[in-house]
């Protein structure tokens, strides 16, 4: 410090007290919570569980919370919409605070909502393939709501790899999807701008699969390096230079934990995930089989709203517009957000504009989700 | 679990900020020690540059993309600090030769790749270093001061990750990353063959004999699927009682068997659990 100016040393006395603040802060927001509205598990398959989110009861209201029994019948009778998550993430990023979730947002506007939950996979689980996960997986959960709902479809919103099992399920069974949301979901796997593409397109797909079970702690180190100054960096100078408050640091935590808390992936279906998808591009060339049936995106018929994002660094913006030339759907409309990819769950978009357009595109579709009101 | 690069040790927060907070320090000291920036004078661009992109260098090899990442998730602790990795863990004495040999030649290379990695890292460096320099002649930019110390940091980053970008996409530079991860996955292949021999040999279940149990399993639970989903026979209809299949033969294994509910196979309703998580 001796051979810096008078203004440098105390820059960085400043700095350097700012840095002991932040890291005090950073300290006592270790605990914080993630997930904010209320669920119940309804149902379950090996590590897979579904979950139903319920709505808040009003304030002063008897009873426990998700309502009386009139409440849950009305629920019955409204129409259902399945979030379905991908397998390299924990869904929680969709309900990560009050203020930020999508979920709280969709309950409040009166649908009833359920979520795939696939848990962590153990190594009893690495013979698990793609297509277990999309017909034991998401098709046990899409029984169990039409069931519970007296329904022959439901509203279906698959999230990035979960939008992808979202057509796949949607094109193999298209009577079950009344109308499908995706959000930043890849039908091109081979676009220009897909960096990820490009690095996995000479893997070895049958080492991986013998590999056995890929850590989460791998795929993280995976996604960061897409990006690693910004993302391993940037982020936290601008915490320390930006000035944040307690309640910023506790954001910036809880975000922080859903980026380094990914599963576990099986090895045979994320080995069948880079080799169909990535490196063969067969949803898009139409190759794909699963369980002996050929998985065609003309078979996508339903209403199919598109939301991606403009500046997306993992899912690039044409390798979700692509969708729109394949699939069946006459009722097609796609809006191209303008953030990144995290940025589409925890931005100011995703607080105001992504719920919006959701919440009256499915409303235009199917009425009012709350029939008896 | 081995560490990851890119991902703190801890996985805490305050641990990656802290250390990302050390390297910001460091980079605001090279720009605020400049001589020149200190005399008004325009500043040594070349001897700047190199600074500037040792740091940088350095930072990259500490950690290294994803390639790399799987070299050390596959437990070979060179995959990170550098070359020569340690040796193959079980040693040679307790495989046979051949696949000494084998596991062997792979780590050699995995070196080499990684020699090869460390030229990109270095070349990555390089380029962020000139970029910067063009960028700051560019806007007249002599001031290298500690009131525009913030905004030379996130120029910095812009510069690198565009040099990062540029570099990364490039097809050897994805050739390399792929051979990286394979060779690695390789090697692991290799050390489990290596331990399940010595399994064997000590009576121990393979991961082999493992992968065929579970495949077992899995047909045993498809052919239970079907056969629930199998219209229920005349006998059963008018309740009288079905004769039940002959149970199939249990392998001889000394394995756990999976979960309930893994071997329940259709899924179940759950009994509700309310509240918030």
């Amino acid at each position: 410090m001796s051979e810096l100016g008078g203004d440098a040393a105390r820059m960085f006395l400043d700095l350097g007290s700012r840095a002991a603040e932040t890291l005090a802060r950073l300290r006592l927001a270790r605990d914080v919570r993630v997930g904010s509205t209320p669920r119940r598990a309804v149902w379950s398959d090996q590590k897979t569980t579904l979950y139903e989110y319920l709505p808040e009861a009003p304030a002063g209201a008897a009873g426990a919370r998700g309502g009386s029994a009139g409440q849950a019948a009305a629920r019955a009778k409204s129409r259902p919409l399945l979030v379905c998550f991908a397998l390299v993430n924990r869904p929680y990023i969709l309900d990560l605070q009050p203020d930020s979730s999508l979920i709280r947002r969709l309950v409040g506007a009166g649908f009833t909502v359920y979520l795939v939950d696939w848990g962590d996979p153990d190594d009893g689980d690495r013979l698990r393939d793609f297509n277990d996960y999309l017909e034991q997986g998401l098709g046990g959960c899409v029984r169990y709501i039409l069931e519970a709902h007296g329904l022959e479809a439901l509203d279906l919103l698959g999230v990035c790899q979960g939008g992808v099992f979202s057509l796949c399920y949607t094109a193999l069974h298209p009577g079950q999807v009344a109308n499908l949301v995706t959000l930043t979901t890849a039908v091109d796997f081979q676009t220009p701008e897909d960096l990820l593409s490009k690095w996995v397109r000479e893997l070895d797909t049958e080492l991986l699969e013998q590999a056995g079970n890929v850590p989460g702690e791998l795929l993280n180190a995976l996604f960061l390096s897409l990006m690693p100054f910004r993302l391993t960096q940037q982020k936290y100078v601008r915490l320390l230079t930006g000035r944040a408050d307690q309640r910023a640091v506790e954001d910036f935590v809880r975000m922080e934990r859903w980026i380094f808390d990914s599963p576990p992936q099986a090895a045979v279906a994320l080995t069948q995930f880079v080799r169909w998808f990535y490196q063969e591009n067969r949803l898009l060339r139409g190759t794909l089989e699963l369980g002996g049936r050929a998985v065609d995106l003309k078979s996508v018929r339903a209403p199919l709203l598109n939301l991606y994002a403009s500046a997306d660094h993992i899912v690039p913006p044409a390798a979700c517009e692509a969708m729109g030339r394949y699939v069946g759907s006459r009722d097609y409309t796609a809006c191209a957000i303008d953030t990144g990819h995290i940025g589409m769950y925890v931005s100011r978009k995703a607080r105001e504009e992504i719920p919006q357009r959701i919440i009256s595109w499915l409303k235009a579709r199917g009425g009012d989700p709350r029939p008896d009101r | 679990m081995t560490e990851m690069p890119f991902t703190p040790g801890s996985r805490e927060s305050d641990a990656a900020f802290t250390a990302a907070a050390a390297r910001f320090f460091e980079l605001l000291k090279t720009f605020s020690a400049q001589p020149a920036t200190q005399h008004g004078q325009l500043p040594d661009w070349g001897s700047f540059g190199s600074v500037l992109a040792g740091q940088f260098e350095q930072w990259l090899r500490s950690a290294p993309a994803a390639g790399a990442s799987f070299a050390a998730a596959a437990g070979f602790p060179g995959a990170t600090v550098g070359w020569p990795p340690g040796a193959v863990p079980l040693g040679p004495a307790a495989a046979q030769a051949a696949d000494a040999q084998s596991a062997w030649e792979l780590l050699m290379k995995l070196g080499s790749l990684q020699g090869e990695l460390a030229r990109h890292w270095s070349a990555i460096a390089q380029d962020s270093a000139q970029r910067f320099i063009a960028r700051m002649q560019a806007t007249g930019g002599a001031d290298l001061s500690s009131e525009r110390a913030l905004a030379l940091y996130e120029t910095w980053v812009e510069c690198a990750e565009e040099a990062y970008a540029a570099a990364v996409r490039r097809d050897d530079f994805c050739r390399l990353q792929a051979q990286l991860t394979n060779t690695a996955m390789a090697l692991l292949l290799a050390q489990r063959r290596q331990a399940d021999k010595l399994a064997r040999a000590w009576g121990l279940p393979t991961r082999e004999e493992a992968n065929a149990l579970q495949r077992q399993i899995r047909e045993l639970k498809k052919a239970l699927e079907e056969r629930a989903a199998q219209p229920a026979p005349r006998a059963a209809r008018r309740g009288k009682a079905v004769p039940r299949p002959k149970a199939r033969p249990r392998p001889k294994a000394t394995l756990r068997p999976e979960p309930k509910a893994a071997a329940a196979g259709r899924g179940r309703r759950t009994r509700a659990r309310r509240g918030r998580r």
